[in-house]
C-alpha cells in the first residue's frame, strides 16, 4: 500500500461504499453460473460440459452466461484458478506439519492429490489446457503456480538449513523435477484409479530419489 | 493373404498416413475424420469399419512412431558406452530427436492422453512399458558395472526419470524448444539423480 496523504481516506470510503442492486444480482449471477459450470465440468469434463447446458443448469440464458463470461474457456479459467488458490493453501499447511524435508514434500504432494481425487475430470481437463502453447505458459506463471513452487523451494532450502542436504542442493532444479513427479503421478490416479495411499508411496520413492544426491555424508 | 483382407490392410495404412500428415499439418482438434477420409481417398463408412474413433486413429499413428522409435534404439543400444548417466542422456537424447521431428504429432498424443472421451484401445502418454524396460536394462547394467548402487530403488528411479523427462517436453509446447534444448536440461537432471544412485 502506498501511504501518501489522503490515500488512507480513499480506502476507507470504498470500503464503505454500499453495492448497488445491480452490482449485487450480476455477482449473484456469477456465481450461479460458476456453480453450475463447477458441477457440469466435474460430471462430463470440459469438452462434454456446453455453454447451453450450463446455462439450463444455472437457470438461466445462454446471453445472461455470456454476459459475465466470454466464452467456456473464461469460465473454466475463473474456476481453476480458484481452485488452485486453495490448493495451494491446502498444500502450504500439509507442508508445515512435516519433520524432516522428504516428510514435508510428501505431505504437501497428498494434500494435492487429495484434494483433487473427488474431481478428476476437472485435474485432467486443467493438464490438458496446461499442454497448449498459449494457455499453458500463462498458467505456469499463474500467481497459485508459482506459490507451489516457491513453496518446494522454501522446503528444500530448510532442509539445507537444517543439515539434511547439502549446500549444493541445486535447489531451482531440484524444484523443477519433484513439481515434474508430482504432476506425472495424475495420470495414474486419473487412468487407473489409483488410491490415495499408492499415490503417496509412488510420491515418497521418487522424492527419495531426488533427494538422494544431495543428502550429506 | 486374400485379395479381400489385403485391400483392407492398404485402406488402413492408408488411413494412418493421410490422419498422421493432418494432425501434424492441422492439430489433432481440428482434424475431423471426414477430412481423413477425403485426404486417405476413402469413404468415412470405411474408417469407421477399421478405427471406432478418431482418438483410436491417434492411438494407432503413434504407436507406429513408436515401433520406428524403438527399432532405432534397439539398434543404439549395444552401442552405448561411458557411465550409465551418460547412457540415460544417450537414450532419451534420441527419444527428444525422434519426439521433435513431428512436435505437433507428439502435443496431440499429449494433449489426447487428457481426453474425456479415451477410447479403451487408446495407449495414452507416459503409459510406455517398453521405456520403462529399456532404462532397467540400462541401470541393471550399471549394477554390474559398479556404478549404480545395489541397493538402490530402481524402479523408484525410473519412475522419477519418466517424469521428468516426459514433464521436460512441454518447453518443446510452451517455448517451441528444439531436442537440443531438451536434452540440455534432461542431462542436468539426470546428472543429480545420477548423485543419487552411485555407490557411496
Amino acid at each position: 500500500m502506498k501511504h501518501v496523504p489522503g490515500s488512507l481516506q480513499a480506502d476507507l470510503e470504498a470500503e464503505v461504499r454500499v453495492p448497488t442492486r445491480r452490482a449485487l444480482a450480476k455477482q449473484q449471477t456469477r456465481l450461479k453460473v460458476l456453480a453450475a459450470a463447477r458441477k457440469l465440468f466435474s460430471e462430463e469434463g470440459y469438452e462434454g460440459a456446453t455453454i447451453r447446458d450450463i446455462a439450463a443448469a444455472a437457470g438461466m440464458s445462454t446471453g445472461a452466461v455470456f454476459a459475465n463470461f466470454s466464452d467456456k474457456s473464461d469460465l473454466f479459467r475463473e474456476i481453476m484458478n480458484a481452485d488452485m488458490v486453495l490448493l495451494s493453501e491446502a498444500m502450504r499447511d500439509a507442508a508445515q506439519k512435516g519433520r524432516t524435508v522428504d516428510d514435508a514434500l510428501l505431505r504437501a504432494f497428498a494434500a494435492g492429490y487429495a484434494f483433487y481425487k473427488s474431481q478428476l475430470p476437472l485435474a485432467r481437463a486443467a493438464f490438458s489446457i496446461s499442454w497448449a502453447p498459449d494457455q499453458g505458459p500463462e498458467l505456469r506463471a499463474s500467481p497459485p503456480v508459482q506459490a507451489l513452487h516457491e513453496l518446494i523451494a522454501e522446503q528444500l532450502q530448510l532442509g539445507v538449513e537444517r543439515g539434511e542436504l547439502s549446500q549444493e542442493a541445486e535447489i531451482k532444479l531440484r524444484t523443477q523435477m519433484l513439481w515434474d513427479c508430482y504432476l506425472a503421478n495424475y495420470p495414474e490416479a486419473i487412468f487407473l484409479g489409483w488410491s490415495l495411499d499408492a499415490l503417496q508411496a509412488k510420491a515418497r520413492d521418487q522424492i527419495r530419489v531426488i533427494l538422494a544426491g544431495a543428502r550429506r555424508g | 493373404m486374400s485379395i479381400r483382407k489385403s485391400q483392407k490392410e492398404a485402406t488402413r495404412q492408408r488411413v494412418l498416413d493421410a490422419a498422421r500428415d493432418l494432425f501434424e499439418t492441422e492439430g489433432y482438434e481440428e482434424t475431423t475424420v471426414r477430412e481423413i477420409a477425403r485426404r486417405a481417398e476413402v469413404s468415412v463408412g470405411s474408417v469407421f469399419t477399421t478405427f471406432a474413433s478418431k482418438s483410436e486413429i491417434l492411438s494407432q499413428v503413434m504407436a507406429d512412431r513408436l515401433d520406428g522409435l524403438y527399432a532405432e534404439l534397439d539398434r543404439v543400444a549395444p552401442n552405448l558406452r561411458g557411465s550409465t548417466a551418460d547412457r540415460l542422456r544417450s537414450m532419451f537424447a534420441i527419444h527428444y530427436a525422434y519426439e521433435t521431428r513431428r512436435t505437433k504429432l507428439f502435443l496431440a498424443h499429449i494433449a489426447a492422453a487428457y481426453d474425456w472421451t479415451l477410447g479403451p484401445n487408446t495407449r495414452p502418454y507416459g503409459r510406455n512399458m517398453r521405456l520403462r524396460e529399456i532404462m532397467r536394462e540400462l541401470l541393471k547394467g550399471g549394477v554390474e558395472r559398479g556404478d549404480v548402487d545395489a541397493s538402490v530403488d530402481l524402479e523408484g528411479v525410473i519412475d522419477a526419470l519418466t517424469a521428468i523427462y516426459a514433464w521436460t517436453y512441454r518447453l518443446a509446447a510452451w517455448e517451441d524448444a528444439d531436442a537440443t534444448q531438451l536434452s540440455a536440461v534432461f542431462d542436468r537432471q539426470v546428472g543429480l539423480i545420477a548423485d543419487g544412485f552411485r555407490p557411496r
